[in-house]
């Protein structure tokens, strides 16, 4: 997903869109969306801060930080008493460990979709149910039953066969969040987990697998109003950061040359 | 004694007790052999526990036997399967000495061939010649096959040609494979067995890869069956 936060002292816009392969192009099209429904200009932003996977494709950031840092900065401002992060997104899994919202360690899952909200996005496509729904019907399971595939390619056969052969469909799914929950939390316990414990990313919204996690943990996580959008609030936060001490020590503001338009692709 | 071959390959499906019992029952059909219930049967592979009243070899000593049968001088057999890659060192007389097997990951057995000739819309049996074109091999980032069926999608965006493509993933999982090949150590000959024998790109870019040549058979998806059929026959023979 692609996310845009525009910001002053509060968020005046922000939107989320699907990821394409023609990242450039998206960059400047959610750019202009956002800005459209903040009733700006471009002109009028005084800094733009890119972060994530395709930050380097967002040819009109001022600077690139990369979404650890952003994510710590996003969710420690939200809520303050934050020790560690888990961020499940759909192209990996991220656990970040703070000490007075400073990021001291990180762990990060991007090499197996089987740790990543990829696992529930493949598998629930494939049992024909919505990602949206999943983590609700999940919760009806009264069996959940044991998923052995730990490859998400192998799981999306596992399940189907489990279907046809009765299981009902919320046994399946309650066993799929189990699986997952287990293999983030192996993940993340590498930087060891302390609470305050918040989840983000798409899979915060997923309630099947919150609960998958606390009961694993024993204990309640919190979760952000946007799950979605902490890291690019963090990257807006960044942003504004600099801009305030560029101005408090009156020094001018490291800027790009920057333009808003059709960029040429994979040039 | 009749000693005559007969062989038959069905996708394995959802049930492999209904598969096994489909193969055999069309493999007697192809052989004019009326089933005999006392011949001893041998079952190997991942559904093997599901074919009721067979002996249960594992698949590391049938693949051994059947390597050792077609091509008698190899003392190492790398079997890329459906769900694992396994690399066998055996002894003259076809006995597995030891192996070592990749976890059951898409990325790393012959199913992540499968996934990417689907997105790329070729079939399987062509993505081996089709991949010796490539003059620009891409560069696969990625060892799971979920993110590089979404690196091909993007790659395709991109204008990149298939044969490419191709050309990486048979790179990435050769380098992969070799990895698994050289913890074990390999000891020549080297065998290629599993239905990724077949794919001669990946045959070529494995060979490029660990710097010799690879025995193939012509055909190397039968070999473990093959070598529980040699199983079963010494049982009789015993018996």
């Amino acid at each position: 997903m692609t996310k845009v936060v525009i910001m002053n002292e509060e968020i005046i816009a922000s939107l989320v869109r699907v990821t394409t392969p023609e990242q450039r192009r998206l960059a400047n099209k959610v750019m202009e969306e956002a800005l459209e429904r903040a009733n700006f200009s471009f002109d009028e932003i005084t800094y733009v801060v890119a972060t994530g996977y395709g930050r380097i494709n967002v040819a009109f950031a001022d600077k690139q930080v990369t979404e650890i840092s952003c994510h710590a900065r996003g969710v420690a401002s939200l809520i303050p008493t934050v020790r560690t992060i888990i961020d499940i997104g759909g192209q990996d899994c991220k656990g970040i460990k703070l000490s007075a919202g400073k990021v001291v360690n990180f762990v990060m899952n991007d090499k197996c979709a089987a740790g990543t909200g990829r696992f529930l996005e493949i598998t629930a496509r494939a049992l024909g149910v919505k990602l949206e729904e999943i983590g609700k019907l999940s919760l009806t399971s009264r069996k959940p039953v044991e998923i052995s595939s730990t490859c998400t390619v192998f799981a999306e056969q596992e399940v189907v066969t489990k279907l046809a052969e009765g299981i009902p469909l919320s046994d399946i799914l309650a066993g799929l969040h189990q699986a997952i929950a287990s293999r983030i939390l192996t993940m993340v316990s590498r930087v060891r987990i302390e609470r305050e414990v918040v989840v983000t990313g798409g899979g915060a919204k997923n309630v099947g697998l919150v609960r998958a996690l606390e009961s694993r943990l024993g204990f309640p996580v919190l979760i952000p109003p946007d799950p979605l959008l902490t890291g690019a609030i963090g990257a807006a936060l960044l942003g504004r950061d600099a801009a305030e001490k560029a101005q408090k020590e009156g020094l001018p503001l490291a800027k790009r040359q920057r333009r808003l338009e059709e960029v040429e692709l994979f040039a | 004694m009749d000693s005559r071959t007969v062989s038959h390959i069905i996708p394995s499906g959802g049930n492999y007790r209904l598969a096994a019992e489909k193969a055999v029952s069309e493999a007697l059909a192809k052989s004019n052999l009326p089933m005999e219930n006392a011949v001893p049967v041998v079952a190997t592979g991942y559904g093997a526990n599901s074919i009721p009243s067979a002996h249960i070899v594992t698949d590391i000593s049938c693949h051994a036997k059947g390597t050792s049968h077609l091509l008698p001088s190899a003392r190492t057999a790398i079997d890329i399967g459906d769900m694992f890659t396994r690399v066998i060192r055996l002894d003259s007389e076809g006995r597995a000495t030891s192996f070592l097997s990749s976890g059951i990951c898409a990325g790393g057995s012959g199913r992540v061939l499968q996934v990417i000739a689907h997105v790329l819309r070729v079939r399987l049996e062509d993505i081996g010649e089709l991949s010796l074109k490539s003059q620009n091999r891409v560069n696969f980032h990625t060892s799971c096959a979920v993110f590089a069926e979404t690196e091909t999608v993007s790659r395709v965006a991109e204008g990149t040609l298939k044969e490419d493509v191709l050309a990486g993933l048979h790179r990435a999982l050769a380098a992969q494979i070799q990895s698994l090949v050289e913890r074990l150590g390999v000891e020549r000959d080297c065998a290629l067995v599993g239905g990724g024998a077949k794919d001669i790109g990946l045959v070529k870019s494995l060979e490029e890869v660990m710097g010799l040549k690879l025995l193939v058979h012509e055909e190397p998806q039968i070999v473990a069956a093959l070598g529980a059929a040699l199983i079963a026959r010494e049982k009789a023979d015993r018996s």
